[in-house]
């Protein structure tokens, strides 16, 4: 900077002057009080004498903005409203940018990003499904593309030393899991490949965060003992806090493994996701057809353990960043939308402002100005304009970026990495330079060089170059913002339509909780479901409780947790061709607490949980339908859960729920007794269906609980309508943004258009008085001029239908049950902003329509 | 008739007397006037008054934190001073008989 500033003068001065000048910048740079930037321009303002060409550019440009800055001072509404409306646009440009950036541009933050994949079994119809221990481990045996590669687990346990207990999210991973992202522990070790192994598993590394934040960041904690689910497991290490675990953004803590040789390790055992390096040099293509090649082998050895052939391998940024792609990509194209508004109203506003300065521009032609040097002026003031409007957005980003990291989902990676950054802030660069080219040369297209004209009248001037890229520009504004309100409108008939969904059970008041039982209070299943009893019946004394159920799982709360069910005296060949339902082990109440309708057959009563009742069942109506398609399920007979489990008797036929969300493919379910499950869940869902407002007995239910057991944590308190709105809360976020967009962008084209019809009536005024005066009627001036905007619209409308149709269906993944080329939303759209933009042709057109001819004519 | 930056400048100047170059008559302007002009617009007013005669200068010597660069010292010439001299009269002639605290002593 000071050399940079040092060599210009020492160019630009006289060489007498310079010696001098330059002397006393030293020495005051060496008292450390100057701002050298501001002295250089100042002794290049005052002092130059010897023409050099990067100072007389300097000085001129200087010169330039000086002026621009009086010019937009003179026109404080117009700077006001173009910086605002760039401030907007660019602002709400790098925020979204901000947000994508990490997630699909970046590549993630491990060394050689490129080469990790995740693997998936593929199912008979083409879709992931996760891996078995047992085949992941013949897989990496057999490989030779693959580095190395890492099972992944989910593991919630419960950490109950060091305060409250807790539970807190977790991984189990296979001993390589660190090793094959390339990342280490920041303190301590990482996992050793003798502890991936039963009994030597009790072994877990902790994230910075947990460890910062439970532990009070003691580094002594690491090789010591802490208590997981009642167990002692030692602290190999803690991770950095720069390490972003993008695979499951959620997880605190990792356990190792141990699977090998686990009755849960299993071919069929579908429960592990599997991360793996490829070699340097070998393509993702060439692992998925050698990992193929291995699969065909297992499915001939093994034939009655898969269900279907082949293997899937994705790039591991691809697959991470898969559910949000659509949206993201959605919404960066409109915030693009919206930006070339933007520019396209303050590029219209500026050539408004080119007309009217004619005569400036003119004098300054004839007084010597050749046109480059004019273009220049005007390049200059874009420039300004863009730079404040660029400073406007980037103060903009940094205000709103916040709000809307604090709404995205927890679970999208890269949440930590998104800043307003160098990125962000380069394409905001980019766009102000692109934007002052933009509006210093459009209206350098009009004819304001024109000496003759221009100086001859002052009102006579037309502009008609002008006029027609204003024109053009309005068409685009409207066309545009036609494509963002139609988006708009499919998300938001979308989410009416999801809202409208029946998710087959009774949402209102209703709460809905987990609670724990680990540790050696609970060695075994009978002593778990003892505790869920008592919980049970403890929670239904409370005033206010209408019915209390427990299940291993809810609907719409995340959970995934199938079984295959096979029809016991009707089993398919291949084992492994049975249909899935999701599991729930319920207490007897359930059904009737969730208010499940049972549409044949019977409920399960208190009677079947006795020990030695009959092995009972219900499944859902479709899961009935699927297995007994033209018979009564009523007395059939079920296996779940592998070959060898007992045989249960179908007592009742149940309505269908959503499970995993209102626009999730519906899955199906079977409800069995808790105590006729052959294990206890730890984790368990209780439901509280109450006469008044679930959440105000939050407090009362918590106090129940801890009564019966203080050292268990309570977790994820809810109401089933937060779990319903929750479900759908990404579409929100999503629809509020589209329609914050669309909005901005109606409202950018309606001023748009009221703009050149202003501009039209104040030029056309005299035209418009002689029309008066030979007979026009104040209604066919009106008509004139509202079909003059009406003319733009529609053609602006035309193409927005072209365009939305183009674009909607990028749109497809984020819609239910609405096409992406639905004629209501088109027809309401094309209504809405043909009403609007009327609407704002009707100000200038009756203010042509009361144009005295007398005043218009004498004028001249 | 003097500009106000000239007689501040001239004063200045005088002030600081040997070895009057930018960075001191800077200084003095700053610490007096409290106005913290750039060495450009001090030098473009020296050299105006040079112009006009009345104020005179020489190469001074280079020093090390300078960047081994030589000072140009300035000293008000007898033009200077009495144009000083007649400026400060027109203004006490201006403001005789006004209340604007310059009244003639």
């Amino acid at each position: 900077m000071i050399r940079s500033c040092i060599w210009l003068l020492e160019r630009s001065l006289r060489p007498d002057l310079a010696e001098h000048v330059i002397g006393d910048l030293i020495e005051q740079q060496e008292r450390g009080s100057l701002w050298m930037l501001g002295e250089t321009v100042s002794a290049l303002w005052h002092l130059h004498a010897r023409p050099h060409a990067t100072s007389e550019l300097l000085l001129s440009i200087v010169a330039d903005l000086r002026i621009a800055a009086r010019l937009l001072g003179r026109s404080p509404a117009f700077a006001f409203v173009s910086v605002l409306t760039l401030g907007l646009a660019i602002g709400a440009t790098t925020a979204i940018f901000s947000v994508i950036e990490p997630v699909l541009l970046r590549p993630l933050p491990y060394p050689n990003a490129e080469r990790l994949a995740l693997v998936w079994e593929r199912n008979a119809d083409g879709s992931r499904d996760n891996v078995g221990f047992a085949t992941f481990h013949d897989l990496i045996a057999r490989s030779h593309t693959l580095e190395r590669a890492a099972a992944i687990g989910e593991w919630q346990p419960t950490l109950s030393d060091h305060g409250e207990p807790e539970r807190v999210i977790g991984d189990r991973v296979s001993w390589t899991y660190f090793r094959t992202l390339g990342v280490r522990p920041a303190i301590g070790r990482d996992f050793a490949e003798s502890e991936d192994l039963p009994g030597n598993n009790q072994v877990v590394i902790l994230s910075y965060g947990l460890w910062a934040r439970r532990y009070g960041g003691d580094s002594s904690i690491v090789g010591s003992a802490i208590s997981l689910d009642g167990k002692p497991m030692t602290v190999a290490g803690v991770m950095p806090a720069s390490f972003d675990n993008t695979i499951s953004p959620r997880v605190k803590i990792w356990r190792v493994l141990g699977y090998l040789n686990q009755p849960f390790a299993c071919r069929t055992c579908h429960h592990l996701r599997m991360l793996a390096r490829v070699r340097p040099g070998v393509s993702l293509e060439a692992a998925h057809a050698e990992l193929d090649g291995i699969k065909a082998q297992l499915v001939k050895a093994y034939p009655k353990e898969y269900a279907a052939d082949g293997m899937l391998v994705g790039r591991l940024q691809d697959e991470i960043t898969m559910a949000s792609r659509p949206a993201l990509l959605a919404l960066s194209g409109a915030v693009l939308l919206v930006l070339l508004i933007a520019v396209a109203n303050v590029v219209s506003l500026q050539l408004a402002r080119a007309i009217r300065r004619a005569q400036e521009f003119a004098v300054r032609g004839a007084l010597g100005a050749s046109r480059a040097r004019l273009v220049r002026q005007l390049l200059t003031e874009g420039l300004l304009l863009a730079m404040l409007g660029g400073a406007a957005g980037v103060v903009v980003a940094y205000v709103t970026l916040p709000f809307l990291i604090a709404r995205l989902p927890s679970t999208l990676p890269r949440l930590s990495a998104m800043h307003v950054d160098v990125g962000a802030l380069g394409v905001v660069t980019a766009i102000v330079l692109l934007l002052a080219i933009a509006m210093g040369l459009a209206p350098a297209r009009g004819r304001f060089i024109n000496l003759s004209s221009a100086l001859g009248s002052g009102r006579r001037l037309s502009g008609t170059a002008n006029h027609s890229t204003r024109a053009a520009l309005v068409v685009a504004e409207v066309a545009l913002a036609m494509m963002l309100l139609v988006s708009a409108g499919l998300l938001g008939r979308s989410l009416v339509r999801l809202m409208g969904v029946d998710v087959g059970f009774d949402t209102s008041h209703l709460l809905t909780l987990e609670i724990n039982s680990t540790g050696p209070r609970y060695p075994n299943d009978s002593s778990v479901f003892d505790f869920h009893d008592r919980v049970r019946e403890a929670v239904s004394a409370l005033p206010g409780v209408v019915s209390v159920a427990v299940a291993n799982q809810l609907p719409l709360a995340g959970n995934l947790d199938m079984y295959g069910v096979a029809d016991v005296d009707n089993p398919p060949a291949n084992p492994e061709q049975v249909p899935f339902g999701d599991r729930y082990a319920v207490s007897s109440d359930y059904l009737s607490t969730m208010r499940i309708p049972i549409l044949a057959g019977r409920g399960l009563t208190a009677a079947d949980a006795n020990d030695g009742a009959n092995k009972v069942a219900l499944v859902s109506d479709a899961l009935a339908k699927r297995l007994w398609p033209n018979e009564s399920a009523i007395g059939k007979r079920i296996r779940v859960g592998g070959r060898d489990g007992p045989p249960r008797a179908i007592i009742g036929v149940t309505g269908n729920i959503h499970h995993s969300g209102l626009d999730a493919k519906s899955t199906m379910q079977w409800y069995i007794p808790e105590r006729q499950m052959f294990f206890a869940d730890n984790q368990e869902a209780l439901a509280v269906r109450t006469a008044g407002d679930p959440a105000a007995l939050v407090p009362a239910v918590r106090r129940t609980i801890a009564a019966i057991d203080p050292t268990q944590p309570i977790v994820k308190i809810a109401t089933m309508d937060d779990l319903v709105s929750a479900s759908t809360s990404q579409r929100r976020l999503a629809l509020v943004l589209f329609g914050a967009f669309a909005a901005a962008a109606l409202l950018l084209a309606v001023a748009g258009i009221y703009g050149v019809l202003a501009g039209t009536v104040s030029e056309r005024t005299r035209e418009i008085g002689v029309r008066s005066a030979l007979g026009a009627t104040p209604t066919s001036l009106i008509g004139m001029i509202v079909g003059q905007g009406g003319r733009l619209a529609a053609i602006g409308i035309a193409l927005g239908l072209a365009g939305s149709f183009a674009l909607t269906r990028y749109l497809q993944s984020l819609l239910f049950g609405v096409a992406p080329n639905d004629l209501v939303t088109l027809a309401a759209v094309c209504v809405l902003l043909g009403g609007v933009t009327l609407a704002a042709c009707f100000v200038p057109a009756t203010r042509a329509a009361r144009v005295d001819p007398s005043t218009a004519l004498r004028s001249e | 008739m003097l500009g106000e930056l000239e007689q501040v400048v001239l004063l200045a100047v005088m002030r600081v007397g040997r070895d009057a170059y930018g960075v001191p008559i800077h200084d003095e302007i700053l610490r007096r006037a409290g106005r913290d002009l750039t060495l450009g617009t001090i030098y473009k007013t020296l050299s105006r008054l040079e112009e006009k005669g009345l104020v005179a200068s020489h190469v001074g010597e280079p020093t090390a934190q300078r960047g081994g660069r030589r000072t140009r010292c300035y000293v008000v010439s007898a033009a200077g001073k009495r144009s000083l001299q007649s400026t400060f009269k027109a203004l006490r002639h201006m403001a005789s008989g006004l209340d604007v605290g310059l009244e003639p002593t």
